[in-house]
């Protein structure tokens, strides 16, 4: 780990146009890792950097990366640093508001606040002090936003480690108002259906408003811990299946020190797993249309041990330091409508069929983005690595996990869909899907058009027009989004936000 | 790829050439959906890139690269594709800048790698018919008439790459002494390909995708550029870094080693893509 936060910058070489309705910052989260695969880090654990890269329009215009290396325990005293458990290490979820960026991990430590104009971190939001018996914290890795954006809310609970599987405990709901910067807390009571604290933690959160009260919900993957700490040794070991994923519904009371959950119904009914990330369409103040997506893969679980092939990591020149963990099977993107009296549930999941790429897939859908005129939504697909598949996790699904002599690789996806009916915007030309892209995406642009921008540090910065992902606009690359010194930056971004604060 | 229908000659040439067409038309009116014109699936493909020596020649306006490549096959003759920016000069050129580099270094080249040596003999060949792709008709038009085929997941790379304005460039190779056992490929080594183009920032290749021979890449990559650098391969860690000189101009070198695995690999004993498959 590196022991200060610092930054770099350089410029990318740009070919084509970057459209004036990009002025503006696009933010991302890296993970730096040892190229040595013998070497073995869970994904979740990393030197953080992040990216912000600053879009000057014009043809070809100019693109400038701005790196911050994140000191992981910035800002705590001595005393209260508790090695392996880090205060922050933001190399996942972005959440921007005017000048502020609240970056997060998966799952563990406290969101990093930066100023995104001098791109230096301020503070951490670590509402809840971790101590012996919970020696970590959990936060939401996506925030909720109110419908006019003002205030943004994420869970926060302390983690802790008894018996055999990792606890939640003292479960908060925190506001941060935008525009004063003043802060209140909320102790969350769970659904008494639900209230098994193996597995409540929740990496999505959303905000919409019903006959003027108030409500937030909660993606709960039910991810379950096995231990706080890496794997030590990195070994085979027994999985504790994850439970199907709910969602909790808390309205937002004022008055009241204490929030009760409930359950939204219909959700742990689908049986998905890792009920992961979101959009939502919550204008009009008459409930929501919510846009999120099922993993199905043990995101609780590391990669590592003999694959479902019987191959030893050793043999397996696929693995890297920090692997995500692949999925179990294709997964499921969902839309569910709740307005007035109107209760509604649509799903999409398909199997890669290779003879009919124009169908598209559902294997690990990642990002999910409607438009600006929430007409149409984004979706990326991570795809599958068989040869990365752990045999311990798949055995210990035996209903859900694919048949290892029936699969094959899945090349990574975008989607555009037709955000009413969840159906894929088919059209003879394909320009709504761009197989082979990184999973990093945001919509940005203005009011009369929509630009799709994709970003990995090896492939660079990919822009296209929303209309058409058959056609790149602007391509931008540099050797030096690759690699800090001669570490690199794997697994490839998740998450990229477009901001206007320059 | 092989090659399965190499030539094309005599009378049967418009023949082959309007069946190579209709198969494209109708490929391209389902969508590029393979399972409509099954004929386009690649059968028994086993040519792959098992290892590269590359020498990156960065001087802060062109990347020049030197290769030289070690391919393996079962069949009697190939193409090599890749995709290249459409204003790049792709030549033959026997220059000798690789073996200046290993002098220099007092290196071997691939045969410092354990993974290399252990490769046994290689056949030397050469590249001949270079050709250029602009779009995935004229693509998809050039595999199907040579009878080599194509999967989808690889088609879509290169999709990708003429989606961003690239052009796919194509080179055959022939070893004299061909293989048709799939447990002993042929290993043919060709030398001098180069390719030059314009760029301010030093451009790294694209990993190799799976061909169903070799699932791994063996590599020997050494950048020169004409000012230090903190530039690292994507994938490679560096072994060694210092100074030469070549064609009387002085370098920095940074040297990567080492062995990378391919892209869209596949369990062992698992065949390629075919159709109606559903995973």
């Amino acid at each position: 780990m590196h022991p200060r936060s610092e930054s770099t910058q350089f410029d990318l070489f740009v070919r084509g146009e970057i459209p004036s309705a990009l002025a503006g910052s696009l933010l991302t989260t890296a993970s730096r890792r040892n190229k040595e695969r013998t070497l073995f880090s869970r994904w979740h654990d990393s030197q953080a950097d992040l990216i912000r890269l600053d879009l000057v329009p014009g043809k070809p215009g100019r693109i400038r990366a701005f790196f911050l290396s994140v000191d992981p325990y910035w800002k705590i005293p001595q005393p209260q640093r508790r090695p392996p458990f880090y205060a922050t290490q933001p190399n996942h979820g972005l959440n921007a508001k005017s000048d502020k960026l609240w970056a997060t991990n998966l799952l563990f430590g406290a969101p990093l606040e930066i100023d995104i104009p001098s791109w230096k971190p301020r503070r951490l939001l670590r509402r809840i002090v971790p101590d012996c018996e919970s020696p970590q914290i959990s936060s939401t890795s996506h925030f909720a936003w109110s419908p006019d954006q003002r205030y943004a809310y994420y869970h926060q609970s302390l983690l802790n480690q008894s018996d055999e599987l990792v606890r939640a405990k003292d479960i908060a709901i925190v506001r941060i108002d935008c525009e004063t910067g003043s802060e209140r807390m909320w102790k969350l009571l769970p659904p008494s259906e639900d209230s098994d604290p193996c597995g409540a933690n929740f990496h999505s959160a959303f905000c919409y408003e019903e006959y003027g009260r108030k409500f937030i919900g909660l993606l709960r993957t039910g991810a379950i811990l096995e231990s706080l700490k890496p794997h030590m040794p990195v070994t085979e070991h027994e999985v504790v299946p994850m439970t199907a994923s709910t969602i909790w519904i808390a309205e937002l009371k004022e008055e009241s020190s204490e929030l009760q959950a409930t359950l939204l119904p219909g959700i742990r009914e689908l049986g998905g797993l890792a009920l992961s990330h979101l959009d939502i369409d919550a204008t009009g103040g008459d409930g929501f249309v919510l846009y999120a997506n099922y993993k199905q893969a043990d995101v609780a679980e590391e990669t590592h041990g003999i694959n479902i092939y019987g191959e030893h990591p050793s043999e397996v020149s696929e693995h890297y330091s920090g692997m995500t963990v692949e999925a179990l099977n294709f997964g499921l993107v969902l839309r569910y409508e709740k307005r007035s009296a109107k209760t509604s549930i649509r799903t999409f999941n398909r199997p890669y069929q290779p003879g009919r790429t124009s169908q598209g897939h559902s294997w690990l859908p990642i990002n999910i983005q409607l438009d600006s005129q929430r007409k149409r939504l984004f979706c990326s697909f991570s795809g599958f690595r068989p040869r990365l598949l752990p045999q311990h996790i798949a055995k210990a699904y035996p209903d859900v996990a694919v048949d290892p002599q029936r699969i094959r690789y899945v090349p990574p996806l975008l989607m555009r869909f037709e955000a009413e009916t969840l159906v894929p915007d088919y059209d003879k030309s394909r320009t709504y899907l761009s197989y082979t892209e990184p999973m990093a995406f945001c919509v940005a642009g203005d009011a009369s058009k929509d630009y799709i921008c994709t970003f990995s540090t090896e492939t660079g910065l990919r822009i296209y027009l929303a209309d058409d992902l058959s056609r790149v606009i602007c391509h931008a690359v540099s050797p030096l989004l690759m690699n800090w010194r001669d570490s690199h930056f794997r697994p490839d971004p998740a998450h990229l936000v477009f901001s206007q604060t320059q | 790829m092989a090659l399965r229908r190499p030539s094309v000659e005599g009378p049967d040439f418009f023949d082959f050439v309007r069946q190579a067409n209709d198969l494209t038309q109708k490929l391209e009116a389902s969508s590029w959906d393979f399972d409509k014109v099954p004929e386009v699936f690649a059968k028994d493909a086993a040519a792959d890139v098992v290892a590269k020596e590359i020498v990156h020649i960065h001087d802060g306006k062109t990347m020049t690269r030197f290769g030289r490549l070690v391919m393996g096959g079962v069949g009697r003759q190939f193409n090599l594709m890749g995709p290249i920016p459409p204003n790049a000069s792709l030549r033959i050129s026997y220059r000798g800048v690789l073996e200046e580099v290993n002098r220099q270094l007092k290196s071997k080249g691939l045969s410092d790698l354990p993974e290399f040596r252990k490769l046994g003999k290689t056949q030397d060949v050469e590249f001949y018919n270079y050709e250029i792709f602009y779009t995935t008709r004229d693509l998809i038009f050039w595999l199907i008439l040579h009878d080599a085929g194509s999967f989808p997941s690889s088609l879509e790379v290169m999709v990708r790459h003429i989606a961003a304005g690239n052009i796919v460039q194509s080179n055959r190779y022939a070893p004299t002494k061909p293989s048709k056992d799939l447990g002993k490929p042929t290993l043919m080594s060709a030398t001098g390909l180069m390719v030059q183009f314009p760029t301010p920032v030093v451009e790294w290749m694209d990993k190799p995708i799976y061909g169903g021979l070799a699932k791994d890449t063996i590599h020997v990559e050494t950048l020169l550029t004409t000012k230090p650098t903190e530039v690292s391969h994507p994938y490679l860690t560096l072994k060694r870094e210092g100074k030469l000189t070549l064609d009387n101009r002085k370098y920095y070198y940074r040297r990567f080693m080492g062995v990378t695995p391919k892209d869209g690999l596949r369990g062992p004993h698992i065949s390629a893509e075919k159709p109606a498959n559903r995973f």
